[in-house]
């Protein structure tokens, strides 16, 4: 099967609500999903990125806005006529069927002969490490042999593209990392195009080929998960992903920006005297015990690493050591110096 | 909203199946729900010269239909009182009382018996137990010329036959009352009686509310008590309506008294639906608790309660035993021996009424089955304009009191252009729109908690509208399906108060012979008639509840309980 692309160009889906009038659920969003990528719409709850995918699936009609599906336009389409495999955060196994008969499902309603579907679902249920239980009733299984029924009948009937629906949620953290490799290598084998949503940052960035960062309806940033690591588009992003210190920097020329009395290198093409948002992350500072502008707040041992709140003048910073092994703890009240390394600081408005 | 509703209309219309399913019960809610009430509003509001209140202000000015008014009022709110007192008793029983499984059987039993029973089998016994020449009163007593009529027998009757109703209300909520809460008031030092008062008993009043309006409507409804116990001296809405049009033919007399009996009926819903309906304390579930014995009851108390519950049981008991032996003998109370007579007079002249029944019970049963489960499909899972609108609609002829639907279906129904009265198809389309409310609630209130991914999830697996609810949703609410026929067809066997306005030569039922054999005083016939009744119902219900049983339903909840609806 050939993947197919997903394209959503400015889909917009809004709703009354009682107090504060007409609210966008979704505003504007423009997305390409290229042939087998997998994009995440990673974003706080009500950021409106299940609201998206149910429009993509058609669970949910678009106010405005057009959503194409391997070129064709899908955006009045009904659910049943897409082709689209839809994992759900609660499974939505058939309650009333055996794993057999819910993976069959889409089979059956195809008119698939019987000798043909039960090839397809031994064949499927292998795939997801599910062979022999066929007879088992969905309610015997625990939660992520569910899932594994659920994944399964979404990809049996070869769907032209996957959505998932914040598919680990229900899911211990143990069992949400092995599910979530499964989940990507089995993408990967069938090559399929598929949008995966989650509000857990560590996920989408394990799983994803590109992420899509949404707030409050609409997409606020694009890219793979270094880029939005490294240089995020807002203040949201940065602080959605990862952890941030985010600072008022002035500008002192092209590649010098001053945050409280320390002078660091920085590109920016702001003008001197400019007043920047600056994000470092905790792990980019690195401390000495020389004595410096810094003085510990507070140490936190945390086995991989040590977390520290240092005050700088006025600004607290979070610092991240990982080389903590190597060196004697700094003590509380202690003064220190920061190093920024070089490329550390990325300035948000700045491009 | 302009684009949300424009969007509702598209979905509906890009899906024929959907858009065919809805027209069609408009249509038939049209017909059979708005038509013949709007008849009967004509006829009460409408003369030569237009609308005119003068036939309202002359009926109500009448001081036979005030104390008929009146009299409903008093009977209703004993019932009322006296029915959920019972209920109470028996839910509290049921729930403390530490019985075994096998004695809260008989009292489940002896409580689901009269509800499923013919309207006059209360009456029947009543008489044959009370009457001038009771069992009890003449036989044990010895007194001459006993007089059962009135007040006192037809509050006994009424009570005795529904509160059940009260008892299916109380038990889940006291059942979902958390022990710990009595648990926690105990270890604080309060008595036992202390905390029933100030923890148990508060938990459960809007329980007690809703028991009380249910028994009240109940009994205002009610049309077969009052008809054979109530006598002269008792006037009620119900039956004045009915004997206005049956000896007097005053149709339009009819109309307005049973408009009347509207007033109060309506109250009565709209407290439960909009006061009570949303003040609970305790969530019903379908999750049952474990019955852990509850030490919040002293054992005394409880025994006495066992005690109180049994001895009910063994007068209803006693009841119907009384009914089954007076359809064995020649003449009960005057000719004690054994004889079929009855039997085969039923059989014979009573056929062709056994014979109409059962043909329009059979018919009705899988259209009203199929009707509940469409139309809650559509209330609880599509989103259409006047979605709302058919909501109520559907609940109305199961809001009114019986003999309005019936003096609105034979008003509207007389004449061309829908000259139905006389035939089968009228009898039919009463009970099942009068009935499958039940239905329909059963199958929102399960559909509530299937969650709507799964319909989805049908839906991304190529399924259309038509095959998800055939696959998926259909199966998933067969018990209110089952549910539905259940009430159907029970209904069909023993109502009333609507389709005895419906009946003609041709088509007899069941309820109408025994109610003319009653007045002809041929109580044997009437007592064979429901025996047989009883047992029909009974073996319906038992083959339904094994089909239930089967069935892999993801919630629990009885199945008894659900075949007689609220």
């Amino acid at each position: 099967m050939t993947p197919v692309s997903i394209k959503l160009d400015r889909v917009s889906k809004h709703f009354d609500h009682t107090v504060k009038g007409q609210v966008y659920a979704v505003r504007d969003v423009s997305l390409e999903v290229a042939d087998g990528e997998l994009l995440t719409l990673l974003g706080p709850s009500g950021c409106g990125k299940s609201t998206t995918l149910r429009m993509i699936a058609g669970f949910e009609e678009p106010d405005e806005g057009t959503i194409l599906i391997g070129g064709k336009d899908v955006t009045h389409v009904m659910p049943n006529k897409r082709g689209i495999g839809f994992v759900f955060q609660n499974y939505a196994l058939f309650p009333h069927l055996s794993v057999f008969e819910n993976v069959a499902y889409a089979l059956q309603v195809q008119g698939r002969d019987a000798a043909s579907i039960a090839r397809s679902v031994s064949e499927v249920l292998e795939l997801v490490g599910l062979a022999r239980y066929e007879r088992q009733q969905p309610h015997q299984l625990s939660g992520g042999e569910q899932q594994r029924v659920a994944l399964a009948r979404a990809v049996v009937f070869e769907p032209k593209v996957l959505l998932f629906d914040e598919p680990l949620s229900n899911l211990d953290a143990k069992r949400r990392v092995e599910m979530r490799d499964e989940i990507r290598s089995l993408q990967k084998r069938i090559g399929i195009s598929t949008v995966y949503v989650t509000h857990d940052q560590e996920e989408a960035m394990a799983i994803s080929d590109r992420i899509a960062v949404m707030d409050q309806g609409v997409v606020v940033q694009e890219g793979d998960a270094e880029s939005l690591y490294y240089r995020p588009a807002t203040e949201f992003v940065a602080r959605f992903i990862g952890r941030a210190n985010i600072l008022d920097g002035k500008v002192i020329s092209a590649t010098e920006v001053e945050i409280e009395g320390l002078r660091l290198r920085v590109a920016t093409r702001r003008a001197p005297g400019e007043v920047v948002r600056l994000v470092i992350r905790p792990e980019m500072i690195e401390l000495s015990s020389e004595p410096g502008p810094g003085r510990i707040e507070e140490r936190t041992f945390l086995g991989e690493k040590t977390d520290y709140r240092v005050k700088l003048g006025a600004e607290t910073l979070q610092i991240t050591a990982t080389d903590h092994y190597r060196r004697t703890p700094f003590d509380v009240g202690q003064p220190v110096s920061l190093h920024f390394h070089a490329g550390a600081i990325h300035v948000i408005d700045g491009h | 909203m302009a684009q949300a509703q424009s969007a509702s209309w598209r979905r509906v219309a890009g899906d024929p199946a959907l858009l065919g399913t809805i027209a069609a019960i408009w249509i038939l809610l049209l017909l059979f729900v708005l038509f013949p009430l709007a008849h009967l509003l004509e006829r009460t509001f409408v003369d030569e010269n237009g609308l005119t209140l003068a036939p309202l202000l002359e009926s109500v000015r009448d001081p036979g239909h005030q104390a008929a008014f009146v009299n409903s009022l008093i009977l209703a709110t004993a019932v009322g009182v006296w029915g959920t007192a019972l209920g109470f008793l028996f839910a509290l029983t049921a729930v403390r009382g530490g019985l075994g499984r096998h004695w809260l059987t008989v009292l489940d039993a002896a409580a689901l018996l009269p509800l499923v029973s013919p309207p006059f089998t209360t009456s029947i016994s009543i008489i044959f137990s009370f009457g001038p020449k009771g069992f009890i009163t003449h036989d044990l007593l010895g007194l001459a010329n006993a007089s059962v009529y009135g007040f006192w027998s037809t509050c006994f009757a009424e009570t005795l036959t529904y509160f059940p109703i009260a008892y299916l209300t109380l038990r889940p909520i006291l059942a979902a009352i958390d022990p710990n809460l009595e648990e926690m008031a105990l270890s604080l030092g309060g008595s036992r009686w202390r905390i029933f008062r100030t923890v148990t008993v508060p938990l459960a009043v809007p329980g007690f509310a809703n028991a009380f309006l249910l028994l009240f409507a109940a009994s205002l409804a009610d049309f077969a008590t009052p008809l054979i116990l109530a006598g002269n001296a008792f006037p009620v809405l119900p039956t004045q309506a009915y004997l206005q049009i049956t000896g007097l033919f005053d149709f339009k007399g009819g109309a307005v008294l049973s408009l009347i009996l509207l007033l109060p009926a309506a109250a009565v819903f709209v407290a439960q639906r909009y006061w009570v309906g949303r003040r609970t304390y305790v969530t019903v579930t379908g999750k049952v608790g474990q019955r852990s014995r509850n030490r919040t009851m002293a054992p005394g108390v409880a025994a006495l309660l066992c005690a109180a519950c049994f001895a009910v049981a063994a007068l209803i008991a006693y009841f119907y035993a009384l009914l089954l032996i007076a359809s064995l003998v020649v003449a009960f109370g005057a000719n004690n021996s054994f004889t079929l007579h009855h039997y085969e007079v039923i059989f014979t002249e009573g056929l062709p009424a056994i014979r109409d029944t059962l043909v329009i019970a059979a018919i009705g049963m899988p259209l009203g089955g199929l009707y509940g489960v469409l139309v809650g499909y559509l209330i609880a899972r599509r989103r259409f304009p006047g979605r709302r609108a058919m909501e109520i609609v559907a609940m109305i002829n199961y809001a009114l009191p019986g003999t309005i639907v019936g003096i609105a279906y034979l008003i509207a129904f007389n004449d061309p252009p829908l000259a139905l009265t006389g035939g089968a198809l009228i009898i039919v389309a009463c009970y099942v729109f009068r009935y499958s409310p039940t239905g329909i609630r059963a199958t929102v209130a399960l559909l509530e908690q299937i969650d709507r991914s799964l319909e989805e999830a049908s839906a991304s697996l190529g399924a259309g509208t038509r095959e998800t609810f055939r696959r998926v949703t259909l199966p998933l609410i067969a018990p209110a399906f089952f549910a539905g026929l259940g009430v159907v067809f029970i209904r069909s066997m023993t109502a009333i108060s609507a389709t005895i306005f419906l009946v003609s030569i041709s088509w007899m039922l069941i309820t109408v012979r025994i109610l003319e054999n009653m007045t002809e005083m041929a109580l044997g016939p009437a007592a064979a008639f429901s025996v047989f009744v009883i047992v029909v119902v009974f073996a319906v219900v038992a083959g339904l509840s094994a089909v239930l049983a089967r069935l892999r339903a993801p919630t629990g909840g009885t199945a008894a309980r659900s075949f007689l609806g609220g």
